[in-house]
């Protein structure tokens, strides 16, 4: 959202560049003013964010142990070395990378599919977007002990449903190729909210007399939200799915309570594995070497999605 | 022809259903769990609504997991960090909105920057600074990570607030040499206040429903948060207490759902378009 | 001049920000709390522990006990973060001796802040355990096995043999779940979420060592005598005498099968006697069956629950001294009931064996507990991660029918030399 608020406000942002002969007085003025502004903000900025990034990335270069007395020397890239041969941790990769591109996909899916519900003119439409807004204002961990009953083998109720169905008892959590399609499920239902609501305000920008002339043309529905609502939200989709993708990949807590990985590392996600690295094993070099993998990872990822999609519009 | 609105229209209610039993129904069922007696929960039979009813869950929650202190923790962390961001962010946002140059490019990089990082980069080092000054295992501690953690959401939030009042405004109260503060507290202040709330809202809940950071942090239970207090009953062999745990997570999540339910017109009426456009 | 401002203000802010953070120890006037980090999560064991620090700080009003609890899924990132953090309880409680050994060169040496009466009594094997350097870092408090719970109504209506005397083979109890199972019941239910350590203490009646060798030169073994009990409850589950979907979950979990009466059997540490002795529903008629015998014996593992002393405490000496209340014979007993198991003291064990004269199942418990083995693994700093990361996930692998014997055992093997170094 913060990129897409970004893009909008470019537009508007007046260009304080000087009309008059005193311009560099008057920058050196404005710029000072600036500084001064901005130095609440910088300040624990500084300390407290661009210092621990620094430090953070340095750290992957050291052997630096969570419980030491010594200070944590320089080994080069032996961390990362060791690191490309922990296939566990590859694993832990991969399973991070489907788990975010499903989730990212679904909620694309279902988000814009009940974004169009919502901005339509039926009924139970007020409930619907309480309930749309719900998931985003729960704790994870509030999201993964609901869903952990909503799973349970013994007396939860999607169990009930199907095995009054006659089907057989699972144990959702605990199966080996059910597991991740189930946190799956519950990363669409806690992301649900941040996708609806961005592309409902989205929709709510699509010209209307686009829609209209499209009609008066003799378009179908599906033509119609082909070729103009489509291209219209096209910017928000792809902030949205850009953001939600890095979030997915980082997300921490909801796997964390509610399958801590299991079973046998089958949902064990990217991050889970570096606090584990990190806060269990205590090698705080490693985990942050790994860390900086996932941000060089995601970087690309990214770049490439949005480069992409910005050569695609130039050319259109 | 006329047929085919009719199918859809059918069609349309069918998935609002669906949509509406899949966001709905957990929460359902986390209420009716929190009030289930020990016996039903023990038992294989499922039923939505309670056979009898109970309010025992919520007293155990309340007297066994010390969730009143880690109720009042996250209340107290969350508040104290919406207050700080508020008072920051307001110039902050003005600089990123109404300024070019580094400071902006500077700004913009970094709000990018600490979207893309895992928390996880962060936390190892902010463990080492903290514990210099002896602030791991403090909510003072959790308070200053929370600070900068949230504040990249609020800057761009209301830096989009700020970016919609119009530069004449500013000027013309701008008159008789009134310096940047002043122009600051008595015109653009008051012009951000619906913006102001929707940001402090959104501070709000995202340190009040933070896990991350918390878990790391905070290591005795009287500083625990509710989330953290409520992950350490939630895994672990021995847990019989589905009750209380439900009672407990279902109190954990009024504050932010309430929250949200009155800033819902908002959000839909228009956080973003309202943003932009004023 | 305006950033100089703003720096010292944010200076004063973070200073003002420790001013939140409370101190684990704090002293006034000669008067000390202590706090006493405790992971236990069964409702009995934590009313025991709470009565029993009461009577501490009653009598020693100097000295005050503060009980906090920790997760006991997580007690070694917990630990971890704890002790790099300098934020370490003053007391503190751990699940066995590999969760505490890490730890070693934080903790205080009890073999000279306890009296040697108190030190002479514990089990030697288990003090061996404990024993780093020379030092005595933790004393062991309570000692679980893993025991067989029956549903005595189930097994009398299939007419089966029950089995009596002091222990019974595995073989006898593999048919046992095979003769019960029927009718939509299961003979067993075994929640095998977390297996490890089932296994392990299983295992050693079958000689199970899982490693050679000490320290960083340990190497891991995983042959036929490891491979005994995966292999059994594997063709258990295959067979269909074990509840498939209980595999997958944890021992608490898989009760409420065991009390509808869908499974005549659960294994479990004896730990559940307490929940199961509380929780039952009426006319639910229950029992331990005699302890488990692999080839070679009835042992199991000494890996006891153990209590330490945080080495930086403000006052290491009050803090021994209520090490030394909690290992009296009449207060580790007390413990021991509410918790369904053993005390690894010799006072102890009489202590507790008068206190459970009669009580169902009790007998079967404390005979279980007896010829306890020291495993190799016990001091082994690694043994930990190797059995969150490695183990667990290839047993629960294994059991899943994803991969074979062959496989299982490279996978443990190859694991720990992954890890080790």
């Amino acid at each position: 959202m913060p990129l897409e608020l970004k893009a909008r406000s470019e537009a508007t942002v007046p260009k304080p560049t000087a009309r008059s002969r005193k311009q560099s007085a008057l920058a050196r003025r404005q710029r000072n003013e600036a500084v001064v502004l901005a130095v609440p903000a910088l300040i624990p900025v500084i300390i407290l964010s661009v210092v621990p990034l620094l430090i953070g990335v340095s750290l992957a270069f050291t052997d630096s142990q969570l419980i030491s007395e010594s200070a944590p020397g320089f080994v080069g890239v032996d961390n990362f070395a060791r690191l490309l041969r922990n296939g566990a941790f590859w694993n832990a990769f991969g399973i991070g990378a489907i788990w975010s591109v499903s989730v990212t996909a679904l909620q694309l899916v279902c988000g814009l599919a009940l974004a169009l519900l919502l901005n339509t003119d039926l009924r139970f439409r007020g409930v619907t977007r309480l309930l749309a807004i719900i998931p985003w204002a729960m704790p994870p961990v509030v999201v993964a002990i609901m869903w952990q009953m909503i799973y349970s083998p013994t007396n939860g109720p999607l169990n009930w449903f199907i095995t009054s169905l006659g089907g057989p008892r699972i144990n959702w959590l605990g199966d080996f190729s059910l597991a991740l399609p189930a946190v799956i499920l519950v990363g669409v239902w806690a992301g649900m909210p941040q996708n609806t609501i961005s592309y409902l305000a989205g929709l709510q920008q699509v010209p209307v007399e686009l829609l209209e002339a499209a009609r008066v043309d003799g378009a179908g529905a599906w033509s119609r939200f082909v070729h103009v609502t489509l291209p219209a939200l096209k910017p928000t989709i792809i902030s949205i799915v850009s953001l939600s993708f890095i979030w997915n990949f980082n997300s921490f807590g909801i796997i964390y309570v509610l399958t801590a990985g299991g079973p046998g590392g089958k949902t064990l996600l990217p991050m889970l594995f570096v606090y584990i690295e990190a806060f269990r094993n205590g090698n705080t070099g490693m985990a942050a070497a790994m860390t900086d993998v996932i941000v060089v990872f995601l970087v690309i990822v990214l770049s490439a999605f949005l480069l992409r999609n910005f050569r695609k519009g130039v050319q259109a | 022809m006329r047929n085919q609105p009719v199918l859809i229209r059918t069609l349309q209610y069918v998935f609002l259903a669906g949509f509406l039993l899949f966001l709905g129904f957990p929460f359902l069922w986390l209420i009716s769990t929190a009030f289930k007696s020990p016996a039903e929960l023990n038992s294989l039979a499922v039923n939505l609504v309670p056979l009898q009813p109970t309010l025992d869950n919520f007293t155990a929650a309340f007297e066994a997991q010390g969730l009143v202190r880690a109720a009042w923790n996250s209340v107290f962390v969350s508040v104290v960090t919406t207050v700080i961001v508020v008072i920051i962010s307001v110039p902050g946002a003005y600089v990123l909105a109404r300024y070019r140059g580094k400071i902006r490019a500077m700004g913009s990089g970094w709000v990018l920057v600490s979207q893309i990082v895992p928390v996880a980069l962060f936390i190892l080092p902010l463990f080492f600074i903290l514990r210099m000054v002896g602030l791991v295992d403090s909510l003072g501690g959790v308070i200053a990570v929370y600070v900068v953690y949230t504040l990249p959401f609020s800057l761009w939030m209301l830096q989009g607030y700020v970016a919609a009042i119009p530069v004449d405004v500013e000027e013309a109260g701008a008159t008789d040499g009134a310096t940047k503060l002043q122009v600051l507290t008595r015109i653009v202040f008051p012009l951000l206040q619906p913006g102001l709330i929707a940001t402090a809202i959104f501070t709000f809940v995202a340190a009040y429903n933070e896990f991350f950071f918390a878990l790391v942090l905070l290591q005795s239970p009287e500083n625990f948060t509710l989330s953290v207090s409520l992950s350490t009953f939630s895994n672990g062999e021995g847990l019989s207490e589905i009750g209380p745990l439900a009672a407990g997570a279902l109190i954990a999540s009024i504050p932010s759902v309430i929250f949200f339910a009155i800033l819902q017109r908002r959000l839909t009426g228009g956080l973003l378009a309202g943003a932009v456009k004023g | 001049m305006k950033l100089r401002h703003t720096m010292v203000a944010t200076t004063v802010a973070l200073l003002a920000l420790s001013g939140c953070s409370s101190p684990s120890t704090s002293s006034e006037g000669g008067k000390t709390t202590l706090t006493y980090q405790y992971f236990n999560n069964q409702p009995a064991a934590i009313a025991a522990t709470k009565a029993l620090v009461d009577d501490w700080n009653k009598a020693n009003p100097d000295v005050q006990v503060n009980l906090v609890q920790a997760p006991a899924d997580n007690l070694q990132d917990k630990l971890t973060t704890q002790f790099s953090g300098g934020v370490a309880p003053d007391i503190i409680q751990t699940i066995s001796p590999s969760d505490i050994l890490p730890f070693a060169g934080n903790l205080a040496d009890l073999s000279k802040l306890l009296p040697a009466e108190t030190v002479n009594d514990i089990d030697a094997g288990a003090k061996d355990a404990l024993t780093v350097d020379g030092k005595l870092i933790a004393t062991p408090t309570e000692q679980q096995t893993y025991v067989v719970f029956a549903n005595k109504k189930l097994l009398e209506q299939d007419g089966v043999q029950m089995p009596t005397g002091d222990t019974m083979t595995w073989d006898t109890f593999q048919k046992l779940a095979k003769d019960t199972t029927k009718g939509g019941v299961h003979g067993l239910t075994w929640g095998l979420k977390s297996p490890t350590s089932a296994f392990a203490y299983l295992g050693t009646g079958f000689g199970a060592k899982y490693f050679t060798g000490e320290g960083n030169d340990a190497k891991a073994v995983f042959g036929d005598d490891e491979l005994q009990v995966p292999e059994r409850v594997q063709s258990m589950i295959k067979s269909g005498y074990v509840d498939p979907t209980g595999v997958t979950q944890s021992s608490s979990d898989v009760l409420a099968t065991f009390y509808g009466g869908k499974a005549a059997m659960t294994v479990a540490g004896s730990y559940q006697i307490a929940n199961i002795d509380s929780e039952v529903p009426a006319g639910f008629e229950w029992t331990v069956l005699p302890a488990l015998e692999g080839s070679q014996s009835a042992s199991q593992l000494a890996a006891p629950i153990t209590l330490s002393v945080n080495a930086k405490s403000k006052n290491v000496k009050g803090a021994a001294e209520f090490v030394n209340f909690y290992m009296k014979a009449d207060n580790l007993a007390k413990i021991n009931l509410a918790d369904g198991q053993v005390p690894p003291t010799k006072s102890g064990l009489d202590a507790l064996s008068k206190l459970t004269n009669g009580k169902n199942g009790w007998a079967q418990i404390i005979a279980s507990g007896k010829n306890l083995v020291n495993p190799s693994f016990n001091s082994l700093k690694k043994y930990n991660s190797w059995k969150t990361t490695i183990a667990t996930p290839g047993y629960q692998q294994y059991l899943a029918g994803q991969i074979s014997s062959d496989q299982l055992s490279k996978q443990m093997v190859d694991g720990w030399t992954g890890i080790n170094h």
